[in-house]
């Protein structure tokens, strides 16, 4: 039985293993996820638990979210996805999607960073001013 | 009694028989006489020892008891005046005790009513004040309440209005606006 410290330890340095060029690759995430689990260690399970979290973390850190009023023509998002990955690297990942609720303007996040231009959060923060 | 022995000093310029003659005339027996006399000093001699004597001494014992009564009734009103005038003078005191007991009474009430007075005033000034706190209290939460209830109202009726009115290029610049906030 491996502490929780020990575990988290050996996580990390699987994380580190399957980064290639300071992103996350793919392969090299499964095959870890198959070594361990095929594996005799004796604490695998929160390795994995750990090694996913930190997956996870990443996963959100290279995800850019972009919510807009009305559908963005293709210049549009392809300007914004070039300026966030002029910011964020070229491993982000950009999904585009239509909230009316938001008035006007575009609001983007990319894991805890958020750029929020929509006249809703304008509104939002004039009725807080109030 | 006295005639008599006028009688019989006068009888030697008469000469004895005379005497003698008049004794026998009233029919005097010198022994006799000298009997009774004699009889008559015993008897008298007898009553003054137990008759006379006690009486005299029961008199005596009356009149001192009646100086010692009246000595002694000199003294109770002499007494009795002392008395009076230790009254008197007690009783002036008491009188004098009671108009300063009286006048610090009054003295005191004076102070405590004044100090109740001030008391009173300042907890009605306190009162007035709390009131007046209050009342700004309530009136700046009613004027925050208002602020709100107009900035809910006016964001309402903006996020209403706003949605119809903007164009495809406001809304092409708006969406510029934020991607021109990623690469400051």
């Amino acid at each position: 039985m491996i502490s929780n410290k020990q575990a988290k330890r050996e996580a990390k340095q699987l994380f580190r293993l399957c980064r290639v060029e300071s992103l996350l690759d793919e392969n090299r995430v499964r095959q870890v996820v198959q070594q361990v689990n095929a594996g005799s260690h004796r604490n695998y399970r929160a390795i994995l638990d750990e090694f996913l979290r930190m997956v996870k973390l990443d996963c959100a850190k290279h995800a850019a979210t972009v919510e807009s009023a009305t559908t963005l023509s293709a210049e549009m998002q392809a300007a914004t996805e070039a300026s966030l990955k002029r910011v964020y690297g070229p491993g982000l990942t950009t999904s585009f999607s239509d909230r009316p609720s938001l008035i006007g303007g575009m609001r983007i996040q990319v894991g805890s960073d958020v750029y929020d231009g929509t006249v809703e959060a304008g509104l939002a923060a004039l009725e807080k001013r109030f | 009694m006295s005639a008599f022995y006028a009688f019989l000093q006068a009888a030697p310029n008469n000469g004895d028989g005379q005497i003698a003659q008049i004794a026998r005339t009233f029919g005097v027996d010198w022994t006799h006489l000298g009997a009774q006399i004699i009889s008559f000093g015993i008897v008298c001699l007898v009553l003054y020892k137990f008759a006379y004597g006690p009486i005299l001494a029961m008199l005596e014992e009356r009149r001192r008891q009646i100086a010692l009564g009246l000595a002694n009734a000199e003294k109770i009103k002499a007494e009795l005046d002392r008395t009076e005038a230790l009254r008197r003078e007690v009783m002036a005191k008491a009188y004098a005790q009671a108009a300063q007991s009286v006048e610090e009474g009054r003295t005191a009430g004076a102070r405590v009513l004044e100090q109740e007075t001030q008391r009173a005033a300042a907890a009605a000034e306190q009162i007035i004040n709390k009131a007046h706190e209050a009342a700004a209290v309530d009136h700046d939460r009613m004027l925050a309440e208002l602020k709100r209830e107009v900035g809910r109202l006016v964001v309402q009726a903006t996020a209403s209005v706003t949605g119809k009115i903007l164009t495809p290029e406001d809304q092409r610049r708006l969406a510029e606006a934020t991607t021109k906030q990623v690469v400051m």
